[in-house]
């Protein structure tokens, strides 16, 4: 086989999952095993996703959703990275800080939302300190696997060229993190669209969750499945140009760390 | 009596290996002077590179001195180098900031950081491979940069740890060639740990011999070949292979007298 047919392929196996899906989705709405009403056929939610995009404050809302995410996301790694890198390097750091990781690992942050919405109001900052929880642990966990990952050759080759303690962390330590502390970068960024959206359910006044809301108790659902697919179609480019600058970022790094 | 560039004296290491003790050097004497290109073989795992890392300031003694220059070893120092046996590069560094790497923290300027490490990229040929990262270099390449990156900021000892173990023969001897010429130019004291009885005897003026477990010094060997030849005439020579043969029964000696302990 030639590399053209090869390539057009390989378009076409990544392509199929999308169009059975679409296939199926269709299949059901039209044989009225689920109520039409609820279920609204594909066509009904390309033309709502096609009204949408002709609407200026649709994108005023994405883009409210989208900062609130990558808001938090950066709260979430201000605050996880150092974590878990001082957990990696110091036993009185993990001894305080592994117990609670352990203990909230499991925790679903989004029974969190109600509290910090009596806590700090309604909006952006409750919101955003939402996906703060969310993806601080991604961060902690990968970052100190990453660190104390690092082999010892590396730390004490430095500390020969006349590298100290104090600076082995930014000359050392997370250079060699890089691929871990990315990789939880990129389940953090997951995590934080699933919470921005969810804390605009259940309580704020803009935002794409509050528009899914709003076309919910509407009845709406063809525009519902279309905003959700519109911050589908976000999140899934923000997640491949977070691959492609990790993968830029990590060219150093053998062909098969990268992500994918 | 000249102070050693290098003294040990009495120095024990004890080891917790899954919770047993393990006795590494038991009151371990060495002493080294300036210039002198000293290699330490032995039975393996018997604490020679355990000794080396502690030269090196990684590891601290039980009990016993190290003095450098007369004093007392605390931790890692500039003025000895270490070539580790993986080569320990920097994965995420070029191989032209990787030979920086140890200038730059010397503070030296940007401009002589330059020049010097361009020196050591021709002298190791490879001049064109400035901007590569190490996964992108062979196994010789990646343990010539090593070498480079160390020689580079001058410290005036060098600790090698098994620094050919990982290469093919011939890349074996081509780099052999090159420490001895860069010793010969430089003057450094080396100090080099290996389980190759005939690379020990071709590169040092001395080898010693350690025992098994715990490990002390057993035996040395003082080396005069004529090293003015090429490396032909020093391998095909007597004086070589009398010696080569007498460091390969110690070393065998120390194998076989450790053995019925193991059983």
């Amino acid at each position: 086989m030639n590399t053209v047919s090869i390539t057009l392929l390989q378009q076409f196996s990544q392509i199929l999952p999308f169009a059975l899906f679409l296939v199926a989705w269709q299949g059901v709405a039209k044989s009225g095993l689920i109520d039409p009403t609820f279920l609204p056929s594909v066509g009904a939610v390309a033309s709502a996703l096609v009204d949408l995009g002709a609407n200026k404050s649709f994108y005023t809302e994405l883009a409210v959703t989208f900062g609130r995410s990558l808001g938090g996301l950066a709260l979430g790694a201000a605050v996880g990275i150092p974590i878990g890198a001082g957990m990696a390097v110091s036993p009185a750091i993990n001894g305080f800080f592994g117990p609670l990781v352990k203990a909230t690992y499991s925790l679903p942050k989004t029974a969190l939302i109600p509290l910090l919405i009596l806590w700090l109001g309604i909006g952006s900052a409750s919101n955003m300190v939402a996906v703060m929880f969310s993806t601080l642990l991604p961060f902690v966990v990968y970052t100190y696997h990453g660190i104390a990952g690092v082999p010892q050759i590396l730390v004490w080759s430095a500390r020969a060229m006349g590298v100290n303690e104090r600076r082995l962390l930014w000359k050392v330590l997370l250079p060699a993190s890089q691929h871990a502390i990315l990789t939880g970068l990129r389940i953090a960024l997951g995590f934080s669209f699933v919470i921005a959206i969810a804390a605009e359910m259940i309580a704020a006044h803009t935002g794409i969750g509050k528009l899914m809301f709003i076309y919910g108790e509407s009845g709406s659902y063809d525009y519902m499945f279309a905003a959700v697919t519109a911050i589908m179609i976000l999140a899934y480019i923000a997640d491949r140009i977070t691959v492609e600058v990790s993968n830029h970022l990590m060219r150093w790094d053998d062909i098969e760390n990268r992500l994918g | 009596m000249s102070a050693s560039k290098i003294a040990v004296e009495g120095v024990s290491k004890q080891f917790d290996q899954a919770g047993n003790p393990v006795q590494a050097l038991a009151k371990l004497n060495l002493a080294i002077s300036e210039g002198e290109f000293v290699s330490i073989v032995g039975p393996s795992g018997c604490g020679k590179s355990t000794l080396l890392y502690m030269l090196g300031g990684f590891i601290a003694a039980d009990s016993g001195r190290m003095l450098v220059d007369g004093r007392p070893i605390t931790g890692p120092g500039v003025d000895r180098g270490v070539v580790f046996q993986e080569y320990a590069l920097f994965p995420w560094l070029t191989v032209f900031d990787n030979i920086a790497y140890g200038l730059r923290e010397s503070r030296m300027t940007e401009r002589d950081v330059r020049v010097t490490a361009e020196r050591y990229i021709r002298l190791i040929g490879l001049t064109g491979f400035e901007n590569r990262f190490s996964r992108e270099l062979s196994g010789g390449m990646k343990q010539r940069v090593a070498l480079a990156r160390t020689f580079a900021y001058e410290p005036s000892t060098l600790l090698l740890d098994e620094p050919f173990g990982a290469l093919d023969a011939q890349t074996r001897e081509i780099m052999q060639d090159e420490l001895l010429r860069l010793w010969r130019t430089t003057g450094k004291t080396v100090i080099m740990v290996t389980h190759d009885v005939s690379e020990a005897v071709y590169l040092s003026n001395r080898v010693c011999v350690m025992s098994q477990r715990p490990g002390r010094i057993v035996k040395e060997y003082t080396i005069n070949l004529d090293r003015s030849t090429n490396r032909e005439e020093v391998v095909l020579s007597e004086a070589y292979t009398a010696i080569r043969n007498d460091v390969w029964l110690a070393v065998r000696q120390q194998v076989i007298l450790a053995s019925p302990d193991d059983r």
